[in-house]
């Protein structure tokens, strides 16, 4: 027995990683991945390798950056979180026809559910649209136990190869072996040749029949050699049913069957769904007349099947054709297609007493003390007739005080800006907008979108809520912060305002959030600028996320029953969990539980009702 | 045994099944569980799983836990549907009135499961200054001090001094102590 210890699957991934002797690691943070990448550095720092480990400005970069490093022979990889691969979409595509010499990993970590994300894309279709090898795990150790595989069959057939753990493989925890680091003792050697490292379209005309080949020679080594990942747990005796189950639902299945103790239903696991063991999963469906597919998201298992008619499965709807495959669903999937009752549901007393108690779930709100809170009212406060168009971070959390109007995806904060200036441009109208963007949001897929409104004109606000960090998936660095994951190496940081100014930005100011009265007025002169001279105006509002816990004044805070009329002012547009409204008394309220002390609702009342607290000023 | 914790982001919650996997691993048994990370972090409601035996799967069905931790009553509330017949649970409670619903007492009596109330916040603003980050190592105490959970508050307080920092171990084996004696009466 090996050295077990408790991991979460991104761990276990990372510990992968490390082990499998990969020397290249680029990553963009994103719930769920978002854990990887520090545990690479972690575990290449206590075994002492030489990797080199690093956030990228996005996931296109990260990709690009590991996949050529991979062209010099050493093992490489680049992990993101689903949606980051649509912005890696571009090198996926070409990289996927290249000849490689290293072993090159693309770990993208999907979010069924979706419990973090714009999307509930399935990665699998991506690796099946790209023809690159894509392997499904069920657990942690199986998450681990891939990765060696999918650097091995890389260099097989010189080819990407993807991981695709989904969310409750990232985020499981779990014993799982640890084991010792392999040297390749590789060395950085780049053998020029254009063929093979220049995606002209000649060199595509061969490259192309040559991915067909690879991914046909893949696939039957997926047949025969992959017994570990794609095998039969049998029946005994005659099935009366036969699931085919890739990723944690194959887990799930185990788990029912077993607490039910029943024996009379045969499971196909499949852990490398393309290409699909065609032949192997045929000859499953040939043996049972009844057959469930359990998989997550899409029916990628089913669309690479010549006929998938008969099957009860997410293409034909039997299984929901969205949201994530959890046990509850599962269990009835199984006890419908097998023609049994379902559990009968004997909670009703609990349902009358959750509706008596006002019991609902809780939706995330901005941290207590979070400086985007205020940033969002100055916004409001200064330009109440304002398009608020967003982006994807914390901030997004901005709907709960009605100060979001539009998100997309990474950066379309301001490319939406300039679609709603020209929108209302046409019309010969001056319809104020504010874009708002994070720091590492802005550095992610920002800077272009800034550049296009520069160029072409385009006259909005554009507030940058620098809170130095990558808040929402935990607290990772990025440029506007300058620090490096594995100890010893250092960055630099990038300025946001010389970036600004460089894009050609004349008015640029960085006011503190906390103080809104003064932030209201500069965004009120930002809009005026950038109405009348016809271009865009930058805002960064500057101070530290919560989450970095720096110290900063204590100013403790309540409210005055006999002042507060009850408006829900503070509630709708401020909306901090340490300022509830108390429905009984009609009145808001501190919540000490919360409450951290930040003053800012202090400034938001309109009738003085939030005052401090005296002699506790520090 | 299978163990459901719930709460709001921010409460600290995975170190719970952080310190529950160190002792069954200690006790050379398998783990497995699911945690939250990401947006629902951001004080929304959030929920762990956690098994310990031969499971495959991390996730708890509905109907099957032995145990549920509530960090925040109304959480605890939402998810007692997990609990199997005859299980347990442990809520810190703001307002001790919900747990007088009838139709919660009679859902609890017909299931006979046996649910247990501790003022969290109330003790941790009397006795450790109204710092509720240890809300999770209380929550542990409690959970000993109720007879469930299949771990012996030793094994809690020898865990509990392992994991948590160097500099909060002492206030987190006095929030564990809390919790405990708020059932064992010392
Ligand atoms: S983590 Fe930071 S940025 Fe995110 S809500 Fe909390 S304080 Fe705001
Ligand atoms: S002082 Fe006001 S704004 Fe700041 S955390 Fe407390 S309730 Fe929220």
């Amino acid at each position: 027995m090996g050295n077990k210890v408790i991991l979460l699957g991104n761990e276990a991934i990372a510990r992968g990683i490390v082990e499998a002797g990969c020397e290249v690691a680029s990553a963009y943070p994103g719930t769920p991945s978002s854990e990887i990448l520090p545990a690479v550095a972690r575990y290449a720092d206590e075994l002492g390798t030489r990797t080199a480990v690093e956030w990228a400005v996005n996931e296109k970069v990260a990709f690009e950056v590991a996949a050529t490093a991979s062209f010099t022979g050493k093992r490489t990889c680049a992990v993101m979180k689903q949606v980051g691969l649509n912005v890696a979409a571009d090198p996926l595509m070409s990289v996927a026809h290249f000849d490689l010499a290293g072993g090159f990993l693309i770990v993208s970590a999907d979010d069924p559910g979706p419990h973090s994300s714009q999307t509930e894309q399935d990665s699998r279709y991506f690796a099946m649209f790209a023809k690159v090898p894509c392997f499904d795990p069920a657990s942690a150790q199986e998450a681990k136990d891939m990765v060696f595989d999918a650097f091995d069959l890389s260099e097989k057939y010189h080819m990407p190869v993807m991981l695709r753990p989904a969310v409750r493989v990232d985020h499981c925890r779990q014993d799982v072996e640890l084991g010792e680091v392999k040297d390749l003792g590789r060395k950085a050697d780049f053998k020029k040749d254009i063929r093979r490292w220049v995606c002209l379209p000649a060199h595509v005309r061969i490259t192309h029949p040559q991915l067909n080949a690879k991914l046909d020679s893949v696939r039957e080594d997926f047949e025969t050699l992959y017994g570990r990942y794609n095998y039969e747990v049998p029946a005994k005796g005659r099935a009366a049913l036969g699931i085919i189950a890739s990723g944690v639902s194959f887990s799930i299945v185990m788990d029912l069957l077993k607490a039910w103790k029943r024996e009379d239903i045969s499971v196909l696991k499949i852990g490398t769904p393309h290409p699909l063991p065609v032949k192997m999963v045929e000859d499953f469906i040939a043996r049972h007349e009844n057959v469930l597919v359990l998989e997550e998201t899409y029916p990628v298992i089913e669309m690479q099947l010549p006929d998938r008619t008969q099957l009860k499965g997410r293409w034909n709807g039997f299984v929901p054709r969205a949201g994530e495959l959890l046990p509850e669903v599962i269990r009835d999937l199984i006890l419908k297609a097998l023609g049994e009752p379902l559990p009968v549901e004997g909670a009703t007393e609990l349902k009358a007493a959750i509706e008596e108690l006002k019991v609902t779930p809780k939706p995330p709100m901005l941290c207590p003390g979070c400086p985007h809170r205020a940033s969002f009212f100055a916004m409001r406060k200064a330009l109440p007739n304002g398009i608020y168009p967003s982006d994807i971070g914390c901030y997004t959390l901005g709907v709960n005080q009605k100060d979001v109007d539009t998100t997309i995806d990474m950066g379309a904060s301001l490319t939406s800006a300039s679609g709603f200036y020209l929108a209302y441009r046409t019309d010969g109208k001056d319809q104020p907008v504010v874009a708002t963007i994070g720091d590492s949001t802005f550095f992610h897929m920002g800077i272009l979108g800034l550049v296009n409104a520069v160029y072409n004109r385009h006259a909005f606000v554009l507030a940058i809520l620098d809170n130095r960090i990558t808040a929402m998936t935990g607290g990772q660095s990025n440029p506007s912060i300058g620090d490096k994951l594995r100890k010893g190496d250092e960055g630099r940081q990038v300025d946001i305002e010389g970036v600004v100014r460089g894009c050609g930005v004349s008015f640029v100011k960085v006011v503190e959030p906390y103080d809104t009265k003064d932030s209201a007025e500069v965004f009120k002169e930002a809009w005026e600028h950038a109405r009348t001279h016809r271009e865009p105006s930058v805002v960064i509002l500057r101070h530290p996320c919560m989450l970095l816990r720096q110290k900063q004044a204590v100013v403790k805070v309540r409210v005055n029953p006999d002042k507060c009329i009850g408006c829900k002012y503070c509630t709708n547009f401020f909306n901090c969990p340490g300022l509830p409204f108390d429905e009984a008394a009609k009145k808001a309220k501190i919540d000490e539980r919360f409450c951290v002390q930040c003053g800012v609702c202090i400034q938001v009342c309109p009738h003085g009702a939030i005052e401090a607290v005296e002699g506790e000023e520090e | 045994m299978q163990y459901v914790i719930v709460g709001l982001g921010g409460q600290g919650i995975l170190f719970t099944s952080r310190v529950l996997g160190h002792i069954a691993v200690s006790r050379g048994e398998r783990v497995m569980g699911s945690e939250v990370h990401g947006m629902a972090q951001r004080g929304g409601s959030v929920i762990s799983h956690f098994k310990v035996g031969p499971y495959e799967s991390p996730l708890v069905l509905a109907g099957s836990a032995d145990l549920l931790i509530a960090f925040d009553q109304g959480e605890g509330i939402r998810n007692l549907h997990f609990l199997r017949e005859g299980a347990q649970a442990i809520l810190n409670i703001h307002d001790p009135t919900a747990l007088e619903n009838p139709h919660l007492k009679k859902y609890a009596a017909d299931r006979s499961l046996s649910i247990a109330g501790i003022p969290g916040y109330k003790i941790l603003h009397e006795k450790m200054g109204g710092r509720f980050l240890f809300m999770n190592v209380l929550m542990l105490g409690a959970m000993c001090g109720i007879n469930a959970g299949n771990v012996s508050i030793d094994e809690i307080r020898e865990a509990v001094a392992k994991l948590a920092p160097e500099k909060h171990r002492a206030d987190n084996l006095k929030a564990v102590d809390l919790g405990y004696g708020y059932f064992k009466g010392n």
